[in-house]
């Protein structure tokens, strides 16, 4: 009897588990992109839908959720698979990468930059998959011929027929990189934003109330790029003093937010709670964390960091900066930055949307402000109300403002 | 598409294995690549979930004095790269229309064995090899050959409380020489027919023994000893009447929208004499270079 060479015996083999019951939730550990990262998740939830849903890594798109289209393939201990016959229970340990991890917008992969040079991307449902599989291909196969690249490639179907370009494009980097491509240029670590429940597949935190142990006792952010960047310059009436006593006050300035209520002061300038926001059909309530991390009453500057998560499976997490400075006419020019990370429902959005969103937000909470600083209270658009933000309205929302007299609203919104 | 809730369960030996089978009520899980569908589009709700990959006895493909023998959790992607598997050509032939790569990484060679689907390429392998599938159960262990271990389509001798342990394939011998061929509407999809062949010749070049297995033509794999089909001559010309009179007996699918029972036996004649010649051409080939 002959012992197997490695490609059999040295595959990874999981660790035992105890039986996890249906309706039951268990902690899989797996390294993602590089990162590690812990999910809590239901035995019948896939591995796509824990990526998506849970580590807001909603490149690998999902078509037929049963292993027939290739819109879901990642590369799982370092070969192809379906991520949508793959459920995260079994992936304890395993070395995951998808399409985040293969390159970033300002350095991408070399099959990246094939398929836009070669015109292998038209609506761009199918690319994901496409470049994680060819990736694996140029991985295994090398020496692939340009012959071949049809049969290899069968495994992802395009629905708009970008097949030409596509495979032109893959035969374009097996010939650029004859002993093999160069690995993934993304995979490193940062923090994915893990959240504690199964998500939309049945078991998990119940409606309504997040568990207060989900939230941590510090907020931290991930390392990676924010989902959209936020920046609302606005000029203000009152003087810059007046600003920045609203600003020190942190339940005024939380109250200056639409839609948000304090519900706990915690030491080391430390706070929790709650903000509702309904878009449409859409209804998220955040229990969050907010954490100030500095504060320079000369250069009237605030810095904290926030964390939120809904109970629906959205968790959000930002970086925000706000600065007053004096403004014409003994006013002041407040503004605000903020690195907007988003994941779960509120992610898929889209950047455009959510960054829309949150601008919107900066703009009602500068006019708060400045009420606030004037008449050392709050009113519209309300205290632990919940904000109504309908979209398309920017105009008749700083048309409101103005109208209201709280000054002129000058936004400009920058995506990553 | 999601699956109905189920448990969950990985043991750590096979004596776990059977004990969370015992009952009835468990699935096993072993590559998911034919499970996984059928769980999401409700098809079947067992349940448990018994995951099989954490058996280290299951884990390995080892060349023993019989053949190539594949534990259950051996992953059909291994076997493609594995250079032992070279001991059987027609593994090598008939893996790279299992499915796509993406499915290979995942799905095992048991697990095709198990879930019997009478398209599928390597239970035809196993059928005209005469490969022997070793079964754990509440009864012990058993070995079954591979021909009446597929009772019909998705059905085997394997009972729900039972595992398949292992599949050991024959290694080719001196003077045996192998064909295999499909058509399906695109790479990687299911056959719409389907032949293997072993072709056996002596010392002085004459077939002994020739044996062909169709697939995608009937309920399960359809083996025949076609020996005396070499009566009428060795080319792929001489051989077509006599695989045109075998489709009529052999394809009796009824067929479907991809293709009828005619077309079905069309291709069945065509392939069969072809990949028949194409065997015996081998195994003379074979016969000098042993
Ligand atoms: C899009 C697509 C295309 C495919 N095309 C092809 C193809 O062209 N040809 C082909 O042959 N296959 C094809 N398949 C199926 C193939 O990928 C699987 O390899 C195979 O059928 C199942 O192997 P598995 O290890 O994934 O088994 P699983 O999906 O885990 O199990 C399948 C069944 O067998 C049972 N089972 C598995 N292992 C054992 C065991 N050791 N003992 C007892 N019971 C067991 C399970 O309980 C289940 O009922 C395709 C699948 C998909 C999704
Ligand atoms: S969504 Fe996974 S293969 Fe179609
Ligand atoms: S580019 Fe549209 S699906 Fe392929």
């Amino acid at each position: 009897m002959t012992a197997l060479s490695d490609p059999v015996s040295s595959r990874t083999h999981p660790a035992p588990r105890e039986r996890v019951a249906a309706d039951e939730t268990v902690e899989i550990a797996m390294t993602v992109n590089g990162t590690e990262a812990t999910v809590a998740v239901p035995p019948r939830a896939h591995l796509a839908d824990v990526l998506r849903e849970q580590l807001g890594l909603t490149g690998t798109h999902l078509g037929c959720e049963h292993g027939v289209c290739g819109m879901c393939t990642i590369m799982v201990d370092g070969q192809a698979a379906r991520a949508c016959l793959l459920f995260a229970v079994q992936c304890e340990g395993a070395d995951i990468v998808t399409v985040e991890g293969l390159g970033t917008p300002d350095d991408q992969h070399p099959l990246q930059r094939a398929f836009s040079a070669h015109h292998g991307l038209q609506c761009g449902f199918c690319t994901p998959g496409m470049l994680m599989s060819s990736y694996d291909l140029l991985r295994s196969t090398p020496d692939v011929t340009a012959e071949e690249l049809p049969e290899q490639m069968s495994g992802v179907l395009c629905r708009c027929t970008g097949y030409r370009g596509i495979l032109a494009a893959v035969d374009d980097v097996a010939q650029t990189y004859p002993d093999g491509v160069p690995g993934p240029k993304a995979c490193g670590h940062r923090t994915l934003v893990g959240r504690g429940s199964g998500g939309g597949s049945g078991a998990g935190a119940p409606a309504g109330e997040i568990p207060a142990a989900a939230l941590p006792e510090q907020v931290e952010l991930p390392s990676g790029p924010p989902s959209a960047v936020v920046e609302v310059t606005s000029t203000l009436r009152s003087p810059v003093d007046r600003v920045w006593t609203v600003l020190n006050d942190f339940d005024l300035l939380a109250r200056c937010l639409p839609g948000a209520r304090l519900t706990e002061v915690l030491d080391g300038d430390r706070y929790r709670g709650r903000a509702t926001v309904a878009l449409g059909p859409v209804k998220l309530s955040f229990d969050g964390l907010a954490q100030v991390v500095e504060r320079d009453p000369a250069a009237h500057r605030l810095r904290f960091h926030a964390q939120g998560a809904d109970a629906g499976g959205s968790a959000t997490r930002a970086d925000v900066v706000l600065a007053a400075e004096s403004g014409p006419d003994g006013g002041t020019v407040l503004t605000a930055h903020a690195d907007v990370h988003l994941t779960g429902r509120v992610a898929q959005f889209g950047r455009a949307l959510a960054g829309d969103v949150s601008r919107r937000m900066f703009e009602q909470f500068a006019a708060s402000v400045d009420e606030a600083a004037e008449t050392g209270s709050v009113t519209a658009p309300g205290r632990g109300a919940q904000l109504r933000l309908l979209l398309g309205t920017a105009r008749d929302t700083v048309g409101a403002l103005a109208r209201r007299g709280l000054g002129r609203l000058r936004a400009r919104l920058r995506r990553p | 598409m999601k699956a109905a809730p189920f448990a969950y369960v990985r043991p750590a030996t096979l004596d776990d294995v059977l004990a969370e089978l015992a009952g009835g009520d468990g699935k096993v899980l072993a590559g998911g690549q034919s499970l996984v569908p059928v769980l999401a589009m409700r098809l079947g709700r067992p349940g448990t979930l018994v995951d099989i990959t954490a058996v280290p006895a299951l884990a390995s493909a080892t060349v023993e004095k019989d053949g190539y023998r594949v534990g259950a959790a051996v992953r059909q992607r291994a076997v493609e790269h594995d250079p032992a598997a070279r001991a059987v050509p027609l593994i090598g032939m008939a893996m790279p229309f299992v499915g796509h790569r993406e499915l290979r990484s995942r799905g095992t060679v048991c697990g095709s064995l198990a879930h019997a689907d009478p398209a599928a390429e390597l239970p035809a392998v196993a059928c005209c090899l005469d490969a022997r599938v070793e079964l754990a159960g509440p009864a012990g262990r058993r070995t079954v050959p591979a021909t009446e271990f597929v009772t019909g389509a998705m059905s085997t001798a394997a009972g729900p409380e039972d595992l398949v342990v292992s599949v050991t394939f024959p290694a080719a011998a001196a003077g045996e020489g192998y064909g295999f061929a499909e058509i399906a509407r695109r790479h990687g999809d299911f056959a719409l027919a389907g032949v293997v062949t072993r072709v056996r010749v002596g010392p002085g070049g004459a077939v002994t023994d020739a044996r062909l297995t169709g697939f995608g033509v009937s309920d399960r794999p359809v083996t025949r000893d076609v020996t005396g089909l070499f009566d009428a001559g060795e080319t792929e010309h001489d051989l077509r009447p006599a695989t045109a009179a075998l489709a009529e007996e052999v394809v009796d699918t009824g067929g479907d929208t991809h293709g009828s029972t005619g077309y079905r036996r069309r291709l069945f004649g065509v392939l069969a004499a072809r990949e028949l010649s194409r065997g015996l051409r081998r195994a003379r080939d074979r016969r000098e270079t042993a």
